[in-house]
């Protein structure tokens, strides 16, 4: 081999090992982000579910001395039994949003009624589900951080070369797209 | 062949061998980018288990490092030292040393256990000697323990203040004491480059690692303590040659004890030594008994001390290696994309080195 067929396959080998390093290390990225999002959105999972499980003990609690406050505990009470784990993402984003609105609205009643606000178990109810609540913002807010990064690096070059090819799709955001997807609640009693 | 085309064939193949190094290295900082890139900031408060990426300031823990070069209180270290020896330059120290430390954002606070992370810390300290031989301005070799306390309170900073120690100027070995002094001062009188990396108390850093439950750790004692490197022959898990000698020497005469109470008696209470301990020590019956610490006292020593077993802490995992990184998250990134770019260049450079060896080979430049 010439010197100069060295010097030309050598360049050639060089520039094929960085376009693969790319392309390998872009493949990668994208399944990273993927499953990422999956695990972000578990966790909001858990999150909702534990949530899930408190309102009935919450309203449980409370019910008996709030006799004049009924609408409050119902549209939690029913809002609570709309949550479905197997809906759509923007579907549970809005029962979610709804729930944590109507369990902000119960706590300012339950702050009229220092009688109950004072029982150690509502205490450690609020608490409880105000540190939920916590965890539900925060996580919504590292999902839809991963999805955001998904979405944008699918979109880039050098990944949206790939994007056909594994038949990747921009995720949904943990939020409910309009005020007019709020599940309707009924609140007869 | 000519000289020059000699010369123009080793500076070819140097040419080759360094551009091929910066682009493996560019490599490296590409993925360490897009680790970083691809994984959101967790708040504190409301981690989850498993992998997560946190952003904050580090705070110490039980113990502090004093960093080798500067005497500068970290938390990671890494100190080299190269000298010129003729036309080469050797390495006569490189030590590396971590201990675990406390990351807080404005939600809350956690324990970070760093044994066997990969640091990405740039250099603060980068200097060589003068050409009369004269030491470089910042260079402040530490004279005292590697190991201080985690937190300072009013006192120490007063002792600390006060305290002079001596000053090294290369010429008496006692000031670092034990095998390193040798290392730095034994070697003759070449031009010495001093270069430090380190985490200070205080700075900012991102950290990729994995949360899990204290009691899910499987050595704490060994996960605290990162491994250090010497010239001459690796540090213990203890990260100190004489401590590590010691502890050899106890275990081969069986006097190390099985426990602190054991081995130290009301010592291992903590406050004791300051006379504030936390339980009652056992003491002679005429003795005047010190004043137990109050609660908040009591309360404030166990947080130092000890971690609740569910605690979330942040360690390694044995799959995904924990990534210290100093600086926000875009300053981390960009550290490693900047890396990746001169990476390319290196590239270019072997390209080019290849084209001028195929020239010279060939006689077609330099005959």
């Amino acid at each position: 081999m010439s010197p100069q067929s060295f010097a030309a396959l050598f360049s050639l080998l060089l520039v094929l090992v960085v376009v693969g390093f790319l392309l390998v290390a872009t493949y990668n990225s994208v399944v990273t982000l993927a499953q990422q999002a999956s695990k972000a959105w578990a966790n909001i999972d858990v999150a909702l579910k534990q949530r899930h499980d408190e309102l009935p003990n919450l309203v449980e609690a409370v019910k008996g001395l709030m006799a004049f406050e009924q609408a409050t505990l119902m549209r939690v009470t029913q809002l609570r039994a709309a949550y479905s784990s197997s809906a759509p993402i923007p579907a549970q984003a809005a029962t979610s949003e709804a729930t944590s609105s109507a369990v902000r609205q119960l706590f300012a009643v339950v702050e009229r009624y220092p009688d109950i606000k004072s029982q150690a178990n509502v205490l450690d109810l609020q608490r409880e589900i105000q540190r939920l609540e916590e965890i539900i913002a925060d996580r919504r807010e590292l999902y839809n951080d991963t999805v955001f990064r998904f979405n944008t690096r699918i979109g880039q070059f050098p990944a949206n070369t790939l994007t056909r090819l594994f038949g990747w799709t921009a995720r949904p955001f943990f939020s409910a797209p309009d005020a007019q997807d709020t599940p309707d609640v009924q609140l007869a009693l | 062949m000519s000289d020059v085309a000699s010369l123009l064939v080793s500076g070819s193949i140097a040419g080759i061998a360094g551009g091929l190094w910066l682009l493996i290295r560019g490599f490296g900082g590409y993925r360490r980018a897009g680790r970083l890139d691809d994984t959101g900031t967790s708040r504190i408060a409301t981690l989850a288990v498993g992998e997560v990426r946190i952003t904050g300031r580090v705070e110490p823990a039980e113990l502090a490092l004093i960093s080798l070069l500067q005497s500068r209180r970290c938390v990671y270290f890494r100190s080299q030292v190269r000298q010129q020896q003729g036309r080469t330059t050797r390495t006569v120290l490189d030590e590396e040393r971590a201990v675990g430390f406390r990351v807080r954002d404005d939600s809350g606070a956690i324990r970070v256990f760093p044994r066997g992370a990969n640091w990405d810390a740039p250099p603060v300290f980068k200097e060589g000697d003068g050409f009369s031989g004269d030491r470089p301005p910042g260079l402040a070799l530490r004279s005292g323990s590697a190991i201080g306390p985690g937190a300072l309170d009013r006192d120490d900073l007063i002792e600390q203040l006060l305290t002079v120690r001596p000053s090294f100027d290369g010429s008496d070995l006692s000031p670092l004491g034990g095998s390193r002094a040798g290392i730095i001062t034994a070697t003759g009188s070449g031009r010495r480059e001093y270069e430090e990396a380190r985490i200070e108390v205080g700075d900012t850093v991102t950290i990729i690692g994995t949360a899990l439950p204290f009691d899910q750790l499987a050595d704490p004692d060994e996960a605290d303590l990162a491994e250090g490197s010497a010239v001459g022959g690796p540090l213990s898990a203890m990260g100190d040659l004489e401590i590590a000698a010691d502890l050899d020497a106890a275990r081969a005469t069986g006097t190390l004890a099985a426990n602190p109470e054991d081995a130290w008696g009301n010592a291992s209470i903590p406050g004791f030594g300051i006379d504030e301990p936390v339980r009652a020590p056992h003491l002679d019956p005429e003795a005047t008994p010190p004043v137990v610490a109050g609660h908040e006292t009591a309360e404030r020593f166990t947080r130092t001390f000890e971690i609740a077993p569910g605690e979330l802490v942040l360690a390694i995992n044995p799959g995904r290696p924990m990534l210290v990184s100093v600086g926000a998250p875009s300053a981390a990134v960009a550290r490693g994309q900047d890396q990746f770019l001169v990476g390319l260049l290196g590239a270019i450079l072997a390209i080019g080195s290849a084209v001028v060896l195929a020239m010279a080979m060939s006689g077609t430049i330099g005959a």
